[in-house]
């Protein structure tokens, strides 16, 4: 699979500050919304659904993702490309 | 490939008892648990605010400044902007004298697309004959 994190986001999704199953529903209401082939970034701060339930949703429907944890942000970008 | 329909019927007053909040955050939960079912599968809920319960539903809660809890008026905001439907009792708001423009209706400040509708009884007792699962809070 191509290296996500390289590519231009389609969109971007800020949802520091939100925990679950904010990051979730957001995640899944913005990706219905592109077109297939888009590459959505999340920024997220919620270990949950960074690590578990974000990664879980995209390998369901077969989506490309890429988790990068920013360490000295404290925060995770996350890449979902549409299937 | 089945779709659960939830009903979640609000009847108790905002503050001091977490019913409302309690439904409200199932409501919510509920939109991420097809993660885990199988293929297809999803969950639909409802949220139905009756008899005291449509008090949630007054714009400008001072929960914080007076109870010291958060108020559940970002919490019904969030599920607009998730697409929850959410139904208002129209007897019950009559009952109490509330004009619709003291009520929550739309998320708009945060994005949300989805209007809540005050509607009669008669559309609350369909939602509820129509749903797999009831909890009334």
């Amino acid at each position: 699979m191509a290296d996500l994190k390289t590519q231009t986001p389609t969109e971007t999704l800020d949802v520091l500050g939100r925990v679950c199953p904010y990051p979730l529903v957001l995640t899944k209401k913005q990706l219905e919304k592109m077109s297939s082939g888009g590459l959505l970034k999340i920024l997220c701060d919620a270990p949950a659904s960074a690590e578990d339930s974000l990664p879980r949703y995209a390998e369901k429907l077969g989506y490309g993702i890429e988790v990068v944890k920013l360490e000295d942000k404290g925060y995770w970008e996350i890449f979902i490309q549409k299937k | 490939m089945a779709t659960k329909k939830l009903g979640f019927v609000i009847r108790t007053l905002p503050y001091k008892i977490e019913g409302s909040r309690l439904a409200m955050t199932h409501a919510i939960s509920s939109q991420t648990v097809e993660i885990y079912l199988a293929d297809g599968d999803l969950v639909e809920p409802v949220v139905c605010f009756i008899g005291d319960g449509v008090l949630n539903c007054l714009k400008s809660q001072q929960a914080m400044k007076n109870y010291g809890l958060t108020s559940l008026e970002q919490h019904i905001k969030n599920s607009l902007l998730l697409d929850l439907n959410v139904l208002i009792c129209k007897e019950d708001v009559d009952k109490f004298g509330i004009k619709e423009e003291a009520l929550i209706m739309d998320a708009e400040d945060i994005g949300g697309e989805t209007k809540a509708k005050i509607v009669p009884y008669s559309e609350i007792q369909k939602a509820m004959e129509s749903v797999d699962h009831l909890l009334f809070c």
